[in-house]
């Protein structure tokens, strides 16, 4: 991308020396470029614009699954998700669920990825240790979590009843259930965190600690606060958006682990927007709760985008 | 080598069309219960009938799987000749147009009453006064009795209970036993509201008034049913268990009543193998005469709508649900054939061999078709019923039956298609 537009400014500055007499070529170039963009625009419009608008669309209809035919019913869909006591829990549940996910991801990933980068040896076994669970599919992870977490014979309730504490029914108590599922999401998640940290760090100058320590910052604590948390604030700014986009995103543990039990309590917007769309084949209802989630993911992609423009003032 | 295996495939190619039977491709769910059946049946119809072929998709992994899966092939005209759907799913494809109706080839085979064919199963899959569907496979809820616990607690092992009075005073003097055993669990989360159904429908009640306006489990039958359920939360102390859970604990032998599914039969009978007496008994709190039950499990339906493979997959049906057919379900399955020659005369040795599986028999009379919800919010109404009985089973409003009854009939009522 910054190459592209690096060689679009060139071009212009050329093309500002000698003006006039180019008119046609200019026009004939500009029309090259029309065409050349015209497979991406394509693509962007089959792939990506397209599918967005349509479920736009259907989310303002009655259409089912299935159905023969389709009516508009304008805002009916909304009104309805609006007043359905499953979407608003739908939506706290993910809401929280992010809330958990994201600071502790971030948090465990910069804490690993600062061990790992201060230790000497079997660096890149760690790395690939703590970088498993990201390339791990979900579905099958999260089977071995159901295992682990099984009321009776779990590894987990078997170790805290070694410690002498109370099992406990985490996938099926309706207070755990939500905090299971967002240790889980931690654990696939921080491993990926830990990956884009340390990329962070090595980029930062050792010159800068040298001169810091110069400057009197002796404790491991000043360094990391003066030198390292500063540099690193664009790839935490990042991360955490990332993250908290992955985040709404849960999905697979969910179906897989609870189905949105017990009662509900770990029902999120993907899940909500399954099962309206594929179980309860209200298509248009689905769709609805699509676009609602669509609004969430797309705020946070512009915060993105605004904030990381900001990041050159580091650089 | 390569040149005769390319010429061998030539020449199937061109002799294949000339050989060709007429092709019915079918498709059912739960492929670890019916696998074996199927191919069963397909190896004995075979014999009979070389002039069609009957080929298996992969099965679907649930009735939801099912549905969804044709629902979305009928948009891409790639749907089986005969699929196999869970036995509420009928409404939805005839709602669709996409089932084909069964009545002219049901009226025009003058020999299907001798194979064992009766009205009652033609009722379970009929729809707007047509029959769309036949019952393959059937359950039905039943109660199933750790004799050994029953025995310890005082219980009477050849009077089980008939009532659901009977069954709460049973279950609390199981559950005085000890602290980790169950006095009973009661599979409430069965797809479809089934053991809602179940309960309603016993008392002689029903889910919507006649022309499915209206809420009608909001009658005394429902009341009686959600408090009854409730009761075994209070004062039956039921444990709040997901259906794996509770299979587990019974079989483990650590619960004294189970109830659910005639379709677990043998799953549990495996589980339990010797460890203790194992015995299945009637539904309670069925009242007499007018007292139903629901059926479970999974019913045929034609799809194709090509005359000429419609005449072959009807032959195809006829089979899988006639006596030699219905046969082979009941041994290879938990599940019950509904065709009365297989029950009377294939399968009599059967069930004095295994008087658990001839429970469900006895219950046959008073089948009744398992209820669904008209509309298009058909099958959002059966989560919002299920979340509704949850609160109870939790747990969390198990003192207010009454007022959990008023919620879920508003919530329901919202949701039935305006006329």
């Amino acid at each position: 991308m910054a190459d592209l537009a690096l060689q679009h400014g060139g071009t212009t500055v050329v093309r500002r020396a000698h003006r006039r007499p180019h008119d046609a070529r200019r026009a004939r170039e500009q029309w090259t470029a029309v065409v050349l963009s015209f497979p991406a625009l394509f693509l962007m419009f089959l792939l990506l614009i397209g599918p967005v608008a349509t479920v736009l669309i259907i989310s303002f209809t009655d259409y089912q699954l299935g159905a023969p035919s389709v009516g508009l019913v304008g805002l009916q869909n909304y009104q309805d998700l609006f007043s359905d006591r499953v979407f608003w829990k739908s939506l706290g549940n993910t809401l929280r669920y992010v809330a958990i996910v994201v600071p502790a991801s971030v948090a465990f990933g910069l804490a690993v990825a600062l061990l790992i980068e201060s230790g000497e040896g079997l660096k890149s076994f760690y790395r690939a240790v703590f970088f498993v669970p990201v390339m791990a599919t979900l579905i099958a992870m999260a089977i071995s979590w159901e295992y682990m977490l099984h009321p009776q014979f779990g590894l987990i309730n078997l170790l805290l009843k070694q410690i002498g504490l109370a099992p406990q029914s985490w996938l099926t108590d309706p207070h755990l259930v939500l905090p299971t599922l967002a240790a889980i999401g931690i654990w696939q998640l921080f491993g990926f965190n830990m990956v884009l940290f340390l990329a962070g760090l090595v980029s930062i100058p050792r010159h800068l600690y040298d001169a810091a320590a110069l400057d009197g910052a002796q404790s491991a604590w000043s360094r990391f606060w003066l030198v390292t948390w500063p540099m690193l604030g664009p790839v935490t700014m990042f991360v955490v958006l990332i993250s908290a986009v992955r985040s709404f995103q849960v999905f697979d543990t969910v179906h897989v682990l609870t189905k949105g039990g017990p009662n509900k309590a770990s029902e999120v917007l993907l899940y909500t927007m399954y099962s309206e769309g594929f179980e309860f084949f209200r298509s248009g209802q689905a769709a609805a709760v699509a676009v609602v989630f669509l609004a969430f993911v797309l705020t946070l992609t512009v915060i993105k985008a605004r904030l990381i423009e900001k990041r050159v003032h580091y650089l | 080598m390569l040149k005769t295996c390319l010429l061998s495939a030539a020449i199937a190619l061109i002799a294949g069309p000339a050989l060709a039977a007429t092709e019915i491709v079918v498709q059912f769910p739960y492929g670890e219960l019916f696998t074996e059946t199927h191919k069963q049946i397909a190896a004995a119809f075979a014999k009979k009938r070389p002039d069609i072929k009957v080929t298996f998709r992969a099965p679907y992994d649930s009735y939801e799987e099912g549905t969804q899966k044709v629902l979305r092939e009928a948009i891409t005209k790639q749907m089986p000749d005969i699929t196999f759907q869970g036995l509420n799913r009928v409404r939805i494809f005839v709602d669709r147009g996409i089932a084909q109706p069964l009545d002219s080839y049901i009226k025009a085979d003058k020999g299907i009453e001798a194979e064992g064919f009766h009205q009652a199963m033609y009722d379970i899959g009929m729809q707007n006064g047509k029959v769309y569907a036949l019952p393959f496979a059937i359950s039905l809820p039943i109660a199933y009795y750790n004799l050994d616990l029953v025995k310890k607690a005082g219980g009477d092992p050849n009077k089980l209970p008939a009532n659901w009075e009977e069954v709460i005073e049973l279950a609390k003097k199981i559950k005085a036993l000890g602290p980790d055993v169950n006095g009973v669990t009661y599979a409430w989360d069965i797809t479809g509201n089934w053991l809602w159904q179940a309960p309603v429908f016993a008392q002689g009640g029903s889910m919507l008034n006649a022309d499915e306006s209206k809420v009608a489990f909001d009658g005394p039958e429902g009341q009686y049913a959600i408090k009854t359920l409730a009761r075994l939360v209070t004062e039956a102390k039921m444990p709040n268990l997901n259906q794996p859970d509770m299979r587990a604990a019974f079989a483990a032998g650590k619960t004294g009543i189970h109830f659910t599914s005639t379709s677990d039969l043998a799953k549990v009978t495996t589980m339990v193998d010797k460890k203790f007496e194992l015995k299945t008994h009637l539904f309670p709190g069925v009242a007499p005469v007018k007292g139903r039950l629901p059926a479970g499990g999974n019913v045929g339906i034609i799809l194709t709508a090509d005359p000429k493979k419609q005449e072959a997959a009807w032959e195809v049906m006829k089979f899988w649900h006639g006596a030699e057919g219905a046969a082979i379900v009941a041994k290879t399955t938990g599940y019950m054939p509904p065709n009365k020659k297989a029950n009377e005369v294939y399968l009599k040795d059967f069930y004095i061999e295994n008087p658990n599986n001839y429970t469900a028999v006895k219950q046959l009379p008073i089948l009744t078709k398992w209820y669904a919800f008209p509309g298009e919010n058909g099958l959002k109404i059966t989560d919002v019923i299920k979340d509704h009985l949850n609160s109870i089973v939790t747990g969390t409003r198990a003192g207010e039956p009454d007022k959990v009854l008023v919620d879920m009939t508003s919530d329901v009522q919202k949701l039935l298609p305006r006329k």
